[in-house]
């Protein structure tokens, strides 16, 4: 595979390797901060995290060497490739890992919560290098987009029928040994689809030719696959009761659609469509009922199914703007003792982080997410055909809609939803599916050969000399 | 002032500088790249980008900048000169209408095919597909930016 392609020449990455180095300084130090804190309340048997072991820095060794790994081979490969969303991704995980390092670790069964989160990273690392690094042709993707969605539908119904039930909701598929949430991956599915029929279409989709009153659409056959979205987005709903991902879903439809045709009339009557699916849905499903009825007022029900939203506020308003510090916070989980936020590490991380580190780190984070979604339009913008635009576009917008969705309803901005924060959140089809996408942007970022520098005028005393030569 | 409480204090605020350090650092990143883009000499719609060339004009792997007319065939008047025993001296027209590009045969005498299919009149043309007059072929790319 390496030797039938041009000969390869190492090529030094040095905007990627000072931004990891700042990464690799600020986790140093947050970790330092953590392990003080904990240093310091060991002696006091009234704090929130006595009983709590001192964190181990050989996990974060372990990450921080597993990043630079990825640098070292991604300079020895030697494309032109992105240079800032490997760190940036790489902040975001060392954070989740300091928090997942700081929380009980009885969450997860086996080798305990900090453990297993860092194996996740190091295989999510893996998947973005390997991607990156080797992925050249986007033809397996762009050919096969029918056998993709296929493949996704499948997957779905799969999920209908065979999934197990975890707090109400039907999302997690278990096949023997392995279990995974599909949603996950199906959001990859779903983006690839639709960059591979936008793109073919879209010379038809621009085109005028049905009018509704005084809205114009396209020709009627070709809206027939929105349909069907818009009709999936709400069987996942009904039957999966996952809020979060036909919220996702459909978000990111609506914004493809928008990338493609530059219409604002097709968003509207999307948002449109949302609207009266929801209002529908809302009657009909008491999930989504007993979910807005929170937003709207958790205190109603403060002790019993607004419990994680009110305890998340709680958790935001003791944060401030500066936060308690990291390991300074009360995020116990599981209720006890009051004030915990119960599925805390999978849901809530975003509350965590605001009350360790305030309004000032929260900010942060939402910064890091938005460099993650500036690259991709950037590499969307500069790709060189409508369907790597589309892919590009779309795959960044899919981590930053998520993060979008979850955070807000975390900060009880928009009614809560299950799924989780890119990066950060507890658990391995996130992350691994998540390292899928970046390292897919990584590798569409790909700006070819490096053209031979442009001959430049011999000036000055060189031409003299060179003329006078023999 | 307890030093260790003064010392995790400091700390907690030095971790938190280190993240807007980060931050600010790939701004400056993001910034000199758009602004790089920004110099460069934009304003083209699209590029032609020439696949085969038995002829050897144009030459293979040379990419045209297109305006919204652009013209192709054996006549030097052309914008693109096609210079093959199969194109006709007033080939094709390619332009660029609205939001989208169209490729229009001029009555040539062996046909334009876009992704080997025949261009009966005129054709929408995509981003990525192959235009064929005579043995040249080329493919429409977006423009660089």
């Amino acid at each position: 595979m390496l030797t039938a392609g041009p000969r390869i020449h190492p090529r030094l990455r040095r905007r990627e390797l000072g931004l990891l180095a700042i990464a690799a300084l600020g986790l140093t130090v947050g970790s330092v901060s953590l392990a003080l804190t904990r240093l310091a309340g060991a002696d006091d048997p009234l704090a929130p995290d006595a009983g709590l072991p001192l964190a181990d820095p050989t996990a974060l060794a372990i990450y921080l060497g597993a990043l630079f790994a990825a640098h070292g081979l991604l300079v020895l490969t030697g494309r032109r490739t992105d240079e800032v969303l490997l760190p940036t991704v790489g902040l975001l995980g060392g954070i989740s890992l300091l928090l997942m390092e700081r929380l009980p670790q009885d969450l997860a069964g086996g080798l305990g919560l900090g453990t297993t989160q860092l194996v996740w990273l190091v295989l999510s690392i893996a998947v973005i290098t390997v991607i990156a690094a080797f992925i050249r042709s986007d033809a397996w993707l762009r050919l096969y987009k029918y056998t993709w969605a296929a493949f996704g539908v499948g997957l779905l119904l799969l999920t209908f029928v065979l999934g197990r039930e975890v707090n109400g909701q039907r999302l997690t598929l278990a096949i023997g040994p392995l279990s995974g949430q599909p949603s996950e991956l199906l959001k990859v599915i779903l983006v690839i689809f639709l960059a591979g029929y936008l793109s073919e279409n879209r010379a038809l989709l621009v085109e005028e030719s049905t009018r509704v009153g005084p809205i114009r659409l396209p020709p009627l056959p070709y809206l027939a696959p929105m349909v069907a979205m818009w009709a999936i987005a709400l069987s996942i709903v009904v039957v999966q009761r996952d809020l979060g991902a036909a919220l996702l879903f459909f978000a990111v439809f609506l914004l493809l659609l928008y990338v493609t045709t530059g219409r604002a009339s097709f968003v509207a009557l999307g948002l449109l469509a949302f609207v009266a699916g929801g209002a529908g849905l809302y009657q009909a499903v008491e999930h989504v009922q007993t979910r807005v009825d929170i937003w709207l007022d958790p205190f109603a029900t403060a002790s019993g199914a607004g419990y994680q939203v009110v305890q998340a506020l709680h958790a935001f308003a003791r944060g401030g703007i500066l936060g308690t510090g990291l390991g300074a916070g009360l995020p116990e989980v599981g209720g006890l003792p009051p004030g915990g936020i119960p599925a805390l590490h999978t849901d809530f991380p975003f509350a965590a982080l605001g009350e360790e580190l305030g309004l000032i780190g929260v900010m942060a984070i939402l910064g890091l997410y938005l460099v993650v979604i500036e690259r991709g339009l950037r590499i969307a913008a500069s790709a060189a055909d409508d369907f790597r635009a589309i892919l590009a576009a779309g795959l960044s917008l899919v981590i930053g809609v998520q993060a979008f969705i979850i955070a807000a309803g975390n900060l009880k901005l928009i009614p809560l939803t299950g799924i989780t924060l890119p990066f950060i959140s507890y658990g391995g089809s996130s992350l691994l599916t998540n390292g899928l996408v970046v390292g897919l942007l990584i590798a569409l970022s790909d700006r070819g050969a490096q053209p031979p520098p442009p001959p430049t005028a011999r000036r000055g005393l060189r031409r003299i000399l060179d003329r006078g030569a023999p | 002032m307890d030093p260790v409480v003064l010392s995790i204090w400091i700390l907690r605020l030095v971790f938190l500088a280190l993240l807007y350090w980060f931050l600010w650092t790939v701004v400056r990143v993001l910034m000199r790249d758009l602004r790089a883009a920004a110099r460069e000499p934009g304003a083209e719609l699209g590029r032609l980008l020439v696949l085969a060339s038995p002829g050897g004009e144009p030459a293979v792997g040379a990419a045209f900048s297109l305006d919204a007319v652009t013209t192709l065939g054996r006549d030097v008047n052309n914008t693109i000169v096609v210079d093959d025993d199969f194109a006709s001296g007033d080939h094709a027209v390619l332009t660029y209408r609205g939001r989208a590009w169209y490729v229009e045969d001029l009555g040539s005498t062996n046909g334009t095919f876009v992704n080997g299919d025949p261009v009966d009149g005129i054709a929408a043309i995509a981003f990525g597909d192959e235009l064929q007059l005579g043995n040249v072929r080329l493919r429409l790319e977006r423009a660089r930016r």
